[in-house]
C-alpha cells in the first residue's frame, strides 16, 4: 500500500506531473471529437457520391476519386498517413501537431464512415426517394430532407462506435509530436523511470473513456428504438 | 377536349424483356382512366413512365405540350404538377402527418408555412384525419396512411393524379375509405389515371377503361362497353377470372 502511494506521488504529484496526463487527455479528446466531425463530413460526402453513382450512374469521375480514397486510406496504416501529413505535406511549422492529427484522423475516419453512411443510405426504402421526387423535390432536396435524416438515425449507433474506436486510435498521435494521453504517460515514464504506474494510469483512463461512451451509445440506441416504435 | 397527356409509341424494356410495346394514347383533362390487366402486363410501368419514375426506352410523352422524355426538360418542374399515390403509401416516417404534407409545398412551391399549414388542415378535415395531424405515419392504419398520401399529393395542386394500385396493400375493410376519397376527387373533375384491380371502382367512376396485356394496350372503351361485351378475347378471358 505504501509503495502504491509512493509510486502515485512520484508519478503524479511531484513536479505537478499529473498535468502531463490532464493536458494529454485534453488533446486526445480534442483530436477525437474534431476528427470524428471531419470524418462524418467527409464520409457523408463520399457516401452521397457513391450512392448517387450507384443509383443514377452520374458523377463517374468523382465516384472514381472516392473509391481511390477509400482504397488508399483503408489499405495503409493510419500512423503512416499521419507521418506523411506531418513530415511531407505540412512541413512548415505554423500548423500545430494537434491540427495535423485532427486532419489525419479525420481523413482516415472518413473512409470508414463513408461505408457506414452508404449502408445507411441504402437501407432506406427506394419508395422514399420516389415519393420525394414525385412531389417535385430535386434529388438533392430529397436526400437532404427525406433520405439522410432517416439514414442518420440508422447509423447513429455505429457512428458512436467509430468515435470510441478513434479515442484509442489517436494514441499513435505521439508519432507526430502531439502530446496526447499516451505521450503524456510516456513523458512521465521518462522522468521517473517507473514503467508500470504511468502506463496503467493511461490504460485505465482509456478504459474508463470507452466504457462511458459505450454506455452512452447503448442508451442512444435504446431511445432510438423506442422512437421507432412510436413512429 | 383539352389533351393533358399525349403518349406516342412508348416502349420500355428491362434488359431484353419488353415491358411496354409501342403504346400510343391521349389522356384528356377531366378523364378518369382506369388501367386494368394481368400482373406483369405493364400497367405500373406505364403509369410510372408518365412522371418518368421509369425512363422510357423509346417514344415520347407530352405533358401539357412539353415533351417530358426530352433530356433537356426539367423533370422536377413537371412532377410538381403530377401527383402520385403509391401502393405502399411511401409516407415519410420521420415526419409528422402535417410535415409530410407541408414539406414539398414549402420547399418546391415556396409557399409560406402558415399558408401550407392552413391548406393541410383543410385537406385533413376533408378526409377526416384532422385529429392525426401531429402524429407519425406509423400510428396510422393502412387506409389512413393512403388517405394522407392522397392529400399530401393534393397539396401540390396537381393537374393530374396517378394512382399505382392504391388499395392493393390494404386490408379489405379499409379499401372503401380510400376509394371514397378517390370518388370525391373524380366528382371534382380531377384528371386521374388509376392502375387498379377494383373493377367496381373502374365501372362506377371511370369514363375510360384500358386493358394492358403483355405490354400492349390491347383494348380501351367506356366502362359500360368494356365490362359488358368487349370485343377482345383476352379481355373476356381476364374479366371472367376477376369478376
Amino acid at each position: 500500500m505504501e509503495n502504491i502511494i509512493k509510486a502515485l506521488n512520484l508519478n503524479l504529484i511531484k513536479d505537478d506531473r499529473y498535468m502531463y496526463i490532464v493536458d494529454g487527455l485534453k488533446n486526445t479528446m480534442v483530436i477525437t471529437i474534431f476528427a470524428t466531425l471531419l470524418g462524418i463530413f467527409l464520409g457523408l460526402i463520399v457516401a452521397l457520391v457513391r450512392t448517387t453513382y450507384d443509383n443514377t450512374k452520374k458523377l463517374k469521375v468523382l465516384n472514381a476519386i472516392c473509391n481511390l480514397y477509400i482504397t488508399v486510406i483503408r489499405g495503409t496504416p493510419v500512423v503512416i498517413q499521419l507521418m506523411i501529413l506531418f513530415f511531407c505535406i505540412f512541413t512548415s511549422r505554423d500548423v500545430s501537431g494537434v491540427m495535423i492529427a485532427i486532419i489525419g484522423f479525420g481523413i482516415n475516419s472518413g473512409a470508414y464512415v463513408a461505408e457506414v453512411f452508404r449502408s445507411g443510405l441504402m437501407s432506406i426504402d427506394h419508395g422514399q426517394m420516389e415519393a420525394g421526387r414525385s412531389l417535385g423535390l430535386s434529388y438533392l432536396d430529397t436526400m437532404k430532407y427525406i433520405i439522410i435524416p432517416q439514414a442518420f438515425k440508422v447509423v447513429l449507433p455505429t457512428l458512436g462506435n467509430e468515435f470510441i474506436v478513434l479515442i484509442k486510435e489517436t494514441s499513435v498521435a505521439g508519432y507526430v509530436a502531439v502530446q496526447d494521453l499516451t505521450k503524456g504517460g510516456d513523458i512521465i515514464r521518462s522522468r521517473t523511470y517507473d514503467a508500470w504506474t504511468p502506463l496503467l494510469i493511461v490504460a485505465g483512463i482509456y478504459l474508463l473513456l470507452t466504457c462511458i461512451f459505450s454506455a452512452l451509445v447503448k442508451k442512444l440506441e435504446i431511445s432510438l428504438r423506442k422512437n421507432e416504435k412510436r413512429g | 377536349m383539352e389533351k393533358l397527356l399525349v403518349i406516342k409509341n412508348l416502349c420500355k424494356s428491362f434488359g431484353d424483356h419488353d415491358v411496354l410495346k409501342n403504346i400510343t394514347m391521349d389522356i384528356n383533362k377531366g378523364d378518369v382512366l382506369c388501367l386494368v390487366g394481368p400482373s406483369g402486363g405493364g400497367k405500373s410501368t406505364f403509369l410510372r413512365s408518365l412522371n418518368l419514375l421509369e425512363t422510357p426506352s423509346s417514344g415520347n410523352i407530352y405533358f401539357e405540350g412539353i415533351d417530358i422524355t426530352d433530356p433537356k426538360t426539367n423533370i422536377d418542374l413537371v412532377r410538381k404538377k403530377i401527383g402520385m399515390v403509391f401502393q405502399h403509401f411511401n409516407l415519410f416516417p420521420h415526419l409528422t402527418i402535417l410535415e409530410n404534407m407541408t414539406l414539398a409545398p414549402i420547399k418546391v412551391l415556396n409557399e409560406s408555412k402558415d399558408s401550407a399549414v392552413k391548406r393541410a388542415k383543410e385537406l385533413l378535415n376533408r378526409v377526416g384525419l384532422i385529429d392525426k395531424i401531429d402524429t407519425y405515419p406509423n400510428m396510422l392504419s393502412g387506409g389512413q396512411k393512403q388517405r394522407v398520401a392522397i392529400v399530401r399529393s393534393l397539396m401540390m395542386n396537381p393537374d393530374v393524379m396517378l394512382f399505382d394500385e392504391p388499395t392493393s396493400a390494404l386490408d379489405p375493410e379499409m379499401v372503401g375509405e380510400v376509394l371514397d376519397v378517390m370518388k370525391e376527387l373524380a366528382r371534382e373533375k380531377m384528371t386521374m389515371v388509376v392502375v387498379t384491380h377494383e373493377m367496381g371502382f373502374a365501372r362506377e367512376v371511370a369514363n375510360r377503361v384500358a386493358f394492358l396485356d403483355d405490354g400492349v394496350l390491347a383494348y380501351e372503351n367506356s366502362p359500360d362497353a368494356f365490362f359488358k361485351n368487349p370485343d377482345n378475347e383476352r379481355l373476356r378471358n381476364f374479366l371472367s377470372k376477376v369478376l
